[in-house]
């Protein structure tokens, strides 16, 4: 079974900054593996112990991006394919999409895709279902539970608001996964000297065969700031706890919160 | 691009029509209205009724419908398949839909299957000299972006629920039904079952939250404080991220940036310090009152009243004092 989970790297806290030109400024903050990747290689990780095959790690993103990827191979993942271009750098989710559909395709022997149900920065949640749709495969979003995986067949629940729905799959497939799946291992200090100067092999848009037209976006950014401050709030005094337990009661009583 | 502006009309499990649907048929009214366009009602199903007549009277002056057994359940490859269709042959200029997880995975699916974007989670939409635009958060809601789709191409925007107001029926208003027949399309995936999911809590329609954090010191005091709290004042129970990985309570709960995103009317937040990520899930509520015994937290900076004190202490009270207020 071949595997691939799909990696984004992350600003560990959203504290970023606007730049002029309306891109994100993360400068000074932590990068780290988008959450629920971790939980997207781990699963990866626990089906290849039973069935074998390879793992591999996709992330479509600049240089820089080799360290999170050296974390999910330090954690066991076989195999790493960084997809990285200049002319990546404008990518909207669905171009995004579309080079990992051309990097899935030319690996040719995919049988599963692994993703995040969402990226904690973009946030859009359409990676995934854009490049199911690209690959011409099933795709099984927000799965909470990988009940069986076979040659030809996978079965999931999708863990959705109210419900838990059973899917069953043709494979090859693409599924996102939600917290809570399974729990990530840490890499092993021996596993991560062991990778350290492992060579991550990077496709360009050449080597993926994608023209200009392929990466245009069908979105366009036109504004971006940040949200409204919130209106000044007040600290409740009083002589002691029943006093400012009253004086709160009062103020949703007014605001007819409660 | 047909002048045209279609709504993804979502079912409540009695078959209802859901809010966020009547929702979208108001905004799209008056989108309609001020650019000279007309409002589709997109109803896919399995024996959808009198969907139809409920849409017209919500705003719709078109049902497109396609009314077959192979959409009986939701699944991806049947319900982008059928709107796929529909949108090529009709190609309206916008499509809107809801953003549960099942709304989420369908706009995505069909934007790509229309080889457009999707504005995900979107908080507003416009229409301009033609041009949609739509605002969505992101970076835990500390970035607002106004994305505009390229002209020629169906925009697809999922829009958060409570974006915009329930408009007034008009019952009796009427409109034309156009069915069409199910398109064949390969369907890849099939439902086996579906269970309600054990101890759901769907903190995002909560009108009310009351979350604890670490500040509550153990498992035994989060209980035996928050949901009677919560209880009083008639809303659900959430937790930080830290209580939730020291297992006190279930991720259910849990809200923030890797939890549930949440505006309430009111949250109240009980020894939570305030991170960025927590902030990033609760930031857009409309109240927010914060109990911590420190009073550097940054929750307060955010709080629209700051009660600085022991949540043992003032926790108890609270309850106390809200049930004998409201008379509960
Ligand atoms: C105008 C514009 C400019 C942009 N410029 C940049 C830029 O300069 N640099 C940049 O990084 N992003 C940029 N983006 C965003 C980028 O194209 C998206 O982040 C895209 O990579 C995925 O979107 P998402 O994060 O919303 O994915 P989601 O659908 O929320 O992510 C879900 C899952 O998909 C997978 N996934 C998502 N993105 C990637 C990825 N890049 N590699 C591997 N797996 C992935 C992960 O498994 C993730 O958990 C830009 C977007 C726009 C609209
Ligand atoms: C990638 C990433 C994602 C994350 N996602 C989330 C998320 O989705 N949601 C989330 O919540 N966090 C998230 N976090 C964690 C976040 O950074 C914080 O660690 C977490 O929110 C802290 O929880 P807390 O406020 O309960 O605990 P603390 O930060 O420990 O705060 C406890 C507070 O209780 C107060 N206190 C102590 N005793 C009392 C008392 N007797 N009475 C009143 N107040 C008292 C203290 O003054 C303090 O302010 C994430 C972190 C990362 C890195």
């Amino acid at each position: 079974m071949h595997i691939v989970v799909c990696m984004k790297q992350v600003p560990r806290d959203n504290s970023v900054k606007i730049n002029a030109d309306l891109t994100i400024n993360a400068d000074g903050i932590e990068q780290i593996m988008n959450l629920f990747d971790e939980y997207a290689v781990e699963e990866a990780l626990q089906w290849n112990e039973k069935l074998g095959g390879k793992v591999t790690i996709l992330s479509i993103g600049p240089e820089d991006w080799k360290e999170q990827i050296r974390r999910a191979l330090a954690m066991g993942a076989t195999d790493s394919l960084l997809l990285s271009d200049p002319a990546f750098t404008k990518l909207d989710t669905f171009g995004a999409a579309r080079v990992a559909a051309a990097a899935i395709k030319k690996l040719g022997d995919v049988d599963l895709v692994l993703c995040g149900r969402n990226s904690t920065d973009d946030e859009t949640g359409a990676f995934a279902p854009a490049l199911a749709r690209l690959l011409g495969w099933a795709q099984l979003t927000y799965v909470g539970k990988v009940v069986s995986l076979e040659s030809g067949k996978i079965v999931a629940e999708r863990h959705l608001e109210e419900v838990v729905e059973t899917v069953e799959a043709s494979l090859p497939a693409v599924a996102t996964v939600v917290k809570g799946i399974n729990e990530p291992r840490y890499p092993s200090l021996l596993r991560i000297r062991k990778v350290a100067k492992v060579e991550i092999p990077t496709w360009s848009a050449a080597d993926l065969g994608l023209s200009a037209a392929d990466l245009t976006p069908a979105l366009n950014l036109v504004n971006r700031v940040p949200p409204p401050p919130r209106p000044k709030g007040e600290v409740i005094e009083g002589k002691d706890a029943a006093e400012k337990v009253a004086r709160l009661v009062d103020k949703l009583m007014e605001a007819q919160v409660i | 691009m047909a002048n045209e502006i279609w709504v993804f009309i979502e079912r409540t499990a009695h078959g209802d029509m859901a809010g966020v649907s009547k929702e979208l048929l108001g905004k799209a009214r008056e989108l309609a209205d001020a650019n000279g366009m007309k409002v589709g009602a997109l109803i896919l199903g399995a024996g959808v009724g009198d969907l139809a007549n409920t849409a017209f009277s919500y705003g719709a002056d078109t049902a497109y419908v396609v009314d077959d057994g192979t959409l009986a359940q939701y699944t991806t490859d049947g319900y982008v398949g059928a709107a796929a269709a529909l949108a090529k042959k009709y190609q309206p200029a916008l499509i809107l839909t809801g953003a549960s997880f099942q709304m989420r995975d369908f706009s995505a699916a069909l934007a790509a299957e229309l080889d457009t974007g999707v504005a995900a989670d979107s908080t507003n939409v416009a229409i301009e000299n033609g041009v949609v635009s739509a605002v969505r958060s992101s970076h835990g809601g500390n970035v607002i972006n106004t994305l505009t789709f390229a002209p020629g191409r169906t925009a697809v925007v999922s829009v958060r629920k409570q974006s915009f107001p329930e408009p007034q029926a008009s019952p009796g208003r009427s409109g034309a039904v156009v069915t069409e027949a199910m398109p064949s399309v390969p369907m890849r995936a099939k439902v086996v079952s579906v269970a309600p999911k054990q101890g759901a809590v769907n903190l995002s329609d909560a009108a009310i939250i009351v979350s604890g954090g670490r500040g509550l010191g153990s498992p035994e005091n989060y209980y035996k404080l928050i949901p009677p709290l919560a209880e009083a004042v008639g809303g659900a129970y959430g937790a930080s991220r830290a209580i939730v990985d020291a297992g006190w309570v279930p991720y259910e709960h849990q809200v923030g940036q890797t939890g549930k995103t949440v505006s309430p009317k009111l949250y109240m937040a009980v020894g939570i310090s305030g991170a960025i990520q927590h902030l990033a899930g609760m930031r857009s509520s409309r109240t927010i009152v914060a109990i911590n015994k420190d009073p550097d937290a940054p929750i307060f900076r955010v709080a629209t009243y700051g009660v600085v004190g022991d949540a043992n202490e003032i926790v108890p009270l609270l309850t106390e004092e809200i049930k004998k207020r409201t008379g509960k």
